[in-house]
């Protein structure tokens, strides 16, 4: 099964914060039925404690996720959004990270699931991965670039 | 091929975590170590290293308290950035042993 599905891919979405992107990109996750209505205050209350935001050469990301008792069916949400948001670094919560590509992840069974971490992680490890990404205009260019890089 | 335990520690002790035990493993074992990884949060690792033979500790979380049982920031193994870095400190760690 790929990981990638087309609804769950978001181009230029508009936030004030972290919090209101989590908001945002997780409503796609709900509406879909892909997690429980639990998932989205996991994820803020985990976010606050475990920070997930990454810098890249280029670009910061963040992997918003939580436990898998708040998830129906496994899946990632690709996000792009409009302008960054400041989100906080993982395992070093006093340094900021500007994040505008957001992978938010509705893991249900880490075992089960590695072949998806491992997916999302070679993209942050892959420098044309992550400048495609970011460079897509529109919701098909990041489509096409997450299935190159991530289906 | 030397046996190594190592704790991965991320904030659920799922999905970061077993991002790092995957990376370990693999870079590790071209130095010679077969790893073997648990996953842990940091509510979970002092239950955790009760199991005893951990060489490192590879964390992703902040891990604020000393066991006793040298740590390594492996932030760098998820972002690529410092990925060398990350696998000479636990080399560091592991050759002194």
């Amino acid at each position: 099964m790929s990981t990638i599905t087309k609804d769950l891919i978001v181009c230029g979405v508009k936030a004030e914060n972290a919090e209101d992107a989590i908001k945002t990109i997780g409503a796609y996750l709900i509406n879909g039925g892909y997690v429980k209505d639990t998932y989205l205050p996991a994820v803020l209350e985990r976010e606050t404690e475990y920070p997930t935001g990454l810098q890249l050469k280029t670009i910061g990301v963040a992997m918003p996720h939580t436990a898998g008792i708040h998830v129906n069916i496994p899946a990632v949400c690709v996000a792009k959004l409009s302008d960054p948001v400041e989100f906080r670094h993982m395992g070093d919560p006093d340094t900021k990270v500007q994040a505008q590509l957001i992978f938010m992840m509705a893991i249900k069974d880490p075992d089960a699931q590695l072949d998806t971490h491992q997916k999302v992680m070679r993209v942050f490890t892959n420098e044309e991965a992550v400048e495609e990404l970011s460079a897509a205009s529109d919701k098909d260019k990041l489509y096409e670039a997450a299935m190159k890089y991530m289906g | 091929m030397k046996n190594v335990k190592i704790l991965c520690v991320c904030g659920s002790g799922t999905v970061s975590s077993a991002m790092v035990a995957n990376k370990l493993k693999e870079k590790l074992a071209k130095h010679g170590y077969a790893v073997t990884p648990v996953e842990a949060s940091p509510n979970s690792v002092e239950s955790a290293l009760a199991a005893g033979g951990f060489s490192l500790i590879a964390c992703v979380s902040p891990v604020y308290k000393d066991y006793g049982i040298p740590k390594v920031n492996a932030v760098g193994l998820l972002t690529g950035l410092a990925e060398q870095q990350v696998i000479d400190d636990c080399l560091k760690i592991l050759n002194a042993k």
